[in-house]
C-alpha cells in the first residue's frame, strides 16, 4: 500500500461537530482514487489535511515509508512532495506559463528546469503557449497549466479539488478522458474530489463515497454505481456497504 | 504531545514577530492601566472634585454635535452625489474627500484669520463700507466655533464610507424605491439612512474618535476638554501621575463609544461584497434642482476646502520670503524622515502580523488583529502619557547599564526621537493594517497554498507571491500612514525631543503665537501633500 490513512479526524475551531470522522483510506501506487460526496460533505477538507494545509485532530498519513502525520509529527506542506490542482486553479498572475511551470523547480539546475517545462508542456499539449500570462488562457487551457505545474516537480501524490467545476460540460467530457491519459502515462497516484458521478466513473479505478465527513462506501465504481441504472438509482444511498477499512 | 505539535508547527519567524509587535502595541496600555490604579495624589482628588465634570461635559457636547451634524451632512452628501447627476459632480465625487487635507487645527486658526478684527471680512467692512461690527458675532473661538471646525474638517469620514456603501450595495432597493415613485427626500429617510446605518455608524465612530483626538483646535480655542486637561495637568503643573488618571478615564470613555457602535450597528457588518456589484446609477437632474443640488456641494466644498486654501496661500505670499530659510528645509526634513521610518516600521509590522492572522487558525490569530487597530481609537495624548510612562521605567531599569558604559544622561531613551516614532507606530499601526488586510482578503489565500504545495515555505511564498500581488495595498497603507504622521499634532508635541520641530508643530507654535501668516506655509505644505494623496488614491488606488 503507498498511501495509508488512518483514523482521520479534523474540526475546524468555529464549528460544532467534527468536520471529518475517524477516515480511513488506503491507496496502491499509480492508483486513481476519487472521493465523491455532496458539497459540504467534507472532501475539500479531506484534501487539505492530506496536503498539509491543515493540522487533523487526530489520524495519520503515511505516503510511501514516510508519516506525514501522527499524533507526535507534522510535516509542513512544502516538504511532503505532495502537488495539488486546485478547483479555481491558482495560477500565479504575476507569471507567465513557464514561470509557473518552474516554479516547484527551484532546486533544479537551469538545465533540468528547462527540460521539464518542456517536457510537462508538450504532456498537455501547450508547447505554444509558454510565454503567455494565465489571464490570456481559456479555462480548459489554464487547468491543463496547472496540472502540469503541479506535474513538474514529480510529486508522490497528486490531489485535484473539483477539477471539472469550472468547465463547460463538453470540455469537461473531453478533458475526463485525457486526464485519466496524462495521469496513467506519468503513473502518479492520484485523488481527485468531485460531486458528479459521470466524473468518478470516467476518470477513476477507484471511489469513495463521503458523507458528512464520514466513508459511506468504497469500491470500483462497477461496485458502487453499478454499470446501466438510471440517474436516481446511481444516488449512493444505503446498498452494498462494499468494505469499510 | 499534541500540543507540542501544534507549538513546533506554529512556531516560525511569522509567529513569533507577531506576537512581540503586539506585545509592543499593548505595552503603552497596560502601562496606563496598571498606573490608573495607583494610590490617587491631592491633585488628582482636586481635579476630579471640581473639574472633571467640566471636562466631560465640554467633551461630550463636542462629541455630540459634531457627530450629528457630521452624520447629516456626510451622508446627504453621499446620497446627492451617488444618485444624482448635475454639473461638477464628476469632480466632487473625490472633491468633498479633500477637507480632510486641512488638518482642523489649521482650519481652526485660518478660520480665526479670515473672522477677527485684522481679518480680512472685518477689514473690507470697515475700509469699503465704513461698517464697524459688535465682535460677538465674529468669535469663532468658543463652543459653537470648535463644533463648526471639526464638522467641516471631518465630515469626509461619514461622506466616503457612506457614499462607498451606496454605490455598490444599495441599487436594487433605491431603483425599487424609484419605480415606486418615492420622492427624493422619501427614499433619502426612508431607504438611504435606514440600509446604511451600519456604514454610517462607522464613519461618525471615525469622526468621534478624531474628535476625542483632537488637541489643536480646542486649545487654541480655549475649551477645556480631556485632552487639553491632561497637557495642562502634565505640563502647567508637572503632575504626569494625575495625567495618567485623566487619560484612564479618557479610554474608558473611548471604550464606551467602542461599544455603543458595536450595539447600534447590530449585527449587520456593513461590509463590501466581492462579488459582482451593480453601481447605482444616477438619475439626471433638470432645471433648478441640478442648481440647488451644485449650490449645496459647492457651498460645503468652500468652506470646507476652498476659503481656508485662499485665504492660506494669501498670507503664504506675504510672508514666503522669510520663510524658504534653512529652518524650512529642516522642517520638511524632519517631517518627512519621522513619518517615512514610522510609516516603512509600520507597513513591515502590519504585514508580518495580518499574513500570520490569515495563514493560521485558532485564538492569536483571531485576537491579534483586534489587538493592532486598538492604536486608533486611542487619542495621541493618552498614547504620549502610555509611552512615556514606559519609557521612563525603562531608562530607570537602565540606569545602571548607562553608567556602566559611562553614558551621562540618566535619561536616554525617554528623551530621543526613538520614543516619538515608537508613539506613531502604535497610533496609526491600524491603517496601514487595515489597507494590507484588505489587500490580503482580495487575494484570498489560494495562492500562498499553491506555493506551498510547490515547495515554497511560507517566508519564501510571501516573497515570491503575496507581496507582488499585494503591492498596491503595501503602497496605499504606506501613505496613508505617512500622511497621517505628517498632520499628526498632540503626540508630537508631547514626545518631541528638544527642539525637534515638525511641520505640523511649528504651524501650530506661530498660530498660538499670533503668528498667523507665518503659519501659512507649513500649513499648505501639510495641506498639498495630503491633497495628492487623495487624488492618487482616488484615480490610481481606487480603480486597481
Ligand atoms: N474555514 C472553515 N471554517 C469553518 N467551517 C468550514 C470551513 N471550511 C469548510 N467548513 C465546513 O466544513 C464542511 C466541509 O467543507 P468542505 O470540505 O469544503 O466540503 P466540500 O468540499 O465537500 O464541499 C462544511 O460544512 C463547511 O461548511
Ligand atoms: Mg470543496
Amino acid at each position: 500500500m503507498f498511501v495509508h490513512i488512518r483514523n482521520l479526524a479534523f474540526k475546524y475551531p468555529n464549528a460544532k461537530d467534527n468536520t471529518i470522522n475517524d477516515f480511513n483510506l488506503t491507496i496502491d501506487q499509480g492508483e486513481i482514487i476519487s472521493i465523491l460526496g455532496e458539497s459540504g460533505s467534507g472532501k475539500s477538507t479531506i484534501l487539505r489535511l492530506i496536503a498539509g494545509l491543515d493540522m487533523p485532530t487526530n489520524g495519520n498519513i503515511m505516503v510511501g515509508d514516510h508519516c506525514m502525520c501522527s499524533n507526535s509529527t507534522f510535516t509542513q506542506p512544502e516538504k511532503r512532495g505532495v502537488g495539488m490542482v486546485f478547483q479555481d486553479y491558482a495560477l500565479f498572475p504575476h507569471m507567465t506559463v513557464e514561470d509557473n511551470i518552474k516554479f516547484g523547480l527551484q532546486k533544479w539546475s537551469r538545465k533540468d528546469k528547462k527540460n521539464r517545462v518542456g517536457e510537462v508542456l508538450e504532456l498537455v499539449n501547450l508547447e505554444d503557449y509558454r510565454k503567455r500570462y494565465p489571464f490570456e488562457l481559456s479555462g480548459g487551457q489554464q487547468q491543463r497549466v496547472a496540472l502540469a505545474r503541479a506535474l513538474a516537480p514529480k510529486p508522490k501524490l497528486l490531489l485535484f479539488d473539483e477539477p471539472f467545476s469550472n468547465l463547460d460540460a463538453d470540455l469537461q467530457i473531453r478533458i475526463r478522458e485525457e486526464l485519466r491519459r496524462i495521469i496513467k502515462s506519468t503513473g502518479v497516484t492520484s485523488i481527485f474530489v468531485t460531486h458528479d458521478q459521470d466524473d468518478s466513473q470516467a476518470l477513476a479505478d477507484r471511489i469513495v463515497v463521503l458523507r458528512e465527513g464520514e466513508v459511506a462506501q468504497i469500491g470500483t465504481a462497477q461496485e458502487i454505481l453499478g454499470t446501466d441504472c438510471n440517474f436516481a438509482d446511481r444516488m449512493p444511498v444505503k446498498p452494498r456497504v462494499l468494505s469499510r477499512v | 504531545m499534541k500540543w507540542f505539535r501544534s507549538l513546533k508547527t506554529t512556531m516560525n519567524l511569522w509567529t513569533v514577530l507577531s506576537v512581540i509587535f503586539v506585545l509592543l502595541v499593548l505595552l503603552p496600555n497596560l502601562s496606563i492601566i496598571v498606573q490608573f490604579f495607583a494610590e490617587p495624589n491631592e491633585n488628582w482628588l482636586h481635579i476630579r472634585e471640581y473639574m472633571l465634570q467640566n471636562y466631560i461635559q465640554n467633551t461630550l457636547i463636542l462629541v455630540f454635535f459634531v457627530g450629528i451634524l457630521t452624520l447629516f451632512i456626510g451622508t446627504s452628501l453621499a446620497w446627492i452625489i451617488s444618485a444624482y447627476d448635475f454639473p461638477m459632480r464628476r469632480f466632487f465625487q473625490w472633491g468633498m474627500i479633500l477637507p480632510l487635507a486641512i488638518p482642523p487645527y489649521i482650519g481652526a486658526y485660518t478660520y480665526h484669520g479670515i473672522l477677527n478684527y485684522t481679518g480680512v471680512i472685518q477689514t473690507s467692512l470697515r475700509n469699503q463700507f465704513d461698517v464697524t461690527v459688535n465682535q460677538q458675532y465674529f468669535n469663532i473661538m468658543n463652543m459653537p466655533g470648535a463644533i463648526f471646525i471639526l464638522t467641516i474638517f471631518l465630515f469626509p469620514y461619514v461622506y466616503t464610507i457612506t457614499k462607498a456603501f451606496l454605490a455598490r450595495q444599495s441599487t436594487a432597493l433605491v431603483e425599487n424605491a424609484r419605480i415606486l415613485g418615492s420622492s427624493s427626500w422619501r427614499i433619502y429617510f426612508r431607504v438611504v439612512l435606514p440600509i446604511s446605518r451600519a456604514a454610517i455608524i462607522a464613519g461618525v465612530s471615525l469622526v468621534i474618535l478624531e474628535v476625542l483626538n483632537d488637541y489643536g483646535v480646542v486649545s487654541y480655542y480655549g475649551i477645556q476638554t480631556f485632552t487639553t486637561a491632561i497637557f495642562q495637568t502634565w505640563f502647567g503643573m508637572g503632575d504626569l501621575q494625575s495625567a495618567v488618571k485623566l487619560s484612564g478615564t479618557l479610554m474608558v470613555i473611548v471604550l464606551g463609544i467602542l461599544v455603543i457602535e458595536r450595539i447600534a450597528r447590530g449585527r449587520r457588518q456593513f461590509s463590501f461584497t466581492t462579488t459582482k456589484v451593480k453601481l447605482l446609477q444616477p438619475v439626471k437632474l433638470e432645471g433648478p434642482k441640478k442648481w440647488y443640488a451644485f449650490g449645496f456641494c459647492m457651498f460645503i466644498f468652500s468652506i470646507g476646502f476652498i476659503i481656508p486654501v485662499i485665504q492660506l496661500i494669501y498670507w503664504a505670499t506675504m510672508t514666503y520670503e522669510q520663510f524658504f530659510s534653512i529652518d524650512f528645509w529642516q522642517l520638511i526634513w524632519n517631517s518627512v524622515s519621522v513619518a517615512f521610518i514610522a510609516s516603512t516600521i509600520i507597513v513591515v509590522m502590519a504585514v508580518v502580523i495580518s499574513n500570520f492572522a490569515r495563514l493560521n487558525r485558532g485564538m492569536l490569530a483571531k485576537t491579534f488583529p483586534k489587538i493592532t487597530i486598538l492604536g486608533y481609537s486611542i487619542p495621541g495624548a493618552v498614547i504620549a502619557v502610555g509611552v512615556v510612562t514606559l519609557f521612563t521605567a525603562l531608562d530607570r531599569q537602565l540606569f545602571g547599564f548607562y553608567e556602566w558604559l559611562g553614558l551621562e544622561p540618566t535619561l536616554l531613551i525617554s528623551t530621543s526621537l526613538f520614543m516619538l516614532v515608537f508613539a506613531y507606530v502604535i497610533r496609526y499601526l491600524a491603517v496601514g493594517y487595515n489597507s494590507i488586510e484588505s489587500g490580503f482578503d482580495r487575494i484570498g489565500t489560494n495562492f500562498t497554498e499553491a506555493s506551498r504545495m510547490l515547495g515554497m515555505s511560507v517566508t519564501k511564498s510571501f516573497f515570491k507571491v503575496d507581496m507582488k500581488l499585494i503591492r498596491g495595498a503595501i503602497f496605499g497603507g504606506f501613505i496613508l500612514a505617512f500622511i497621517d504622521i505628517m498632520k499628526e499634532l498632540p503626540l508630537t508635541l508631547i514626545l518631541r525631543p528638544f527642539n525637534f520641530d515638525t511641520l505640523a508643530t511649528k504651524a501650530y507654535q506661530y498660530a498660538v503665537d499670533e503668528m498667523i501668516q507665518q503659519a501659512a506655509i507649513p500649513s499648505i505644505f501639510i495641506i498639498l501633500v495630503s491633497g495628492i494623496a487623495i487624488y492618487v488614491f482616488h484615480h490610481v488606488l481606487e480603480k486597481e
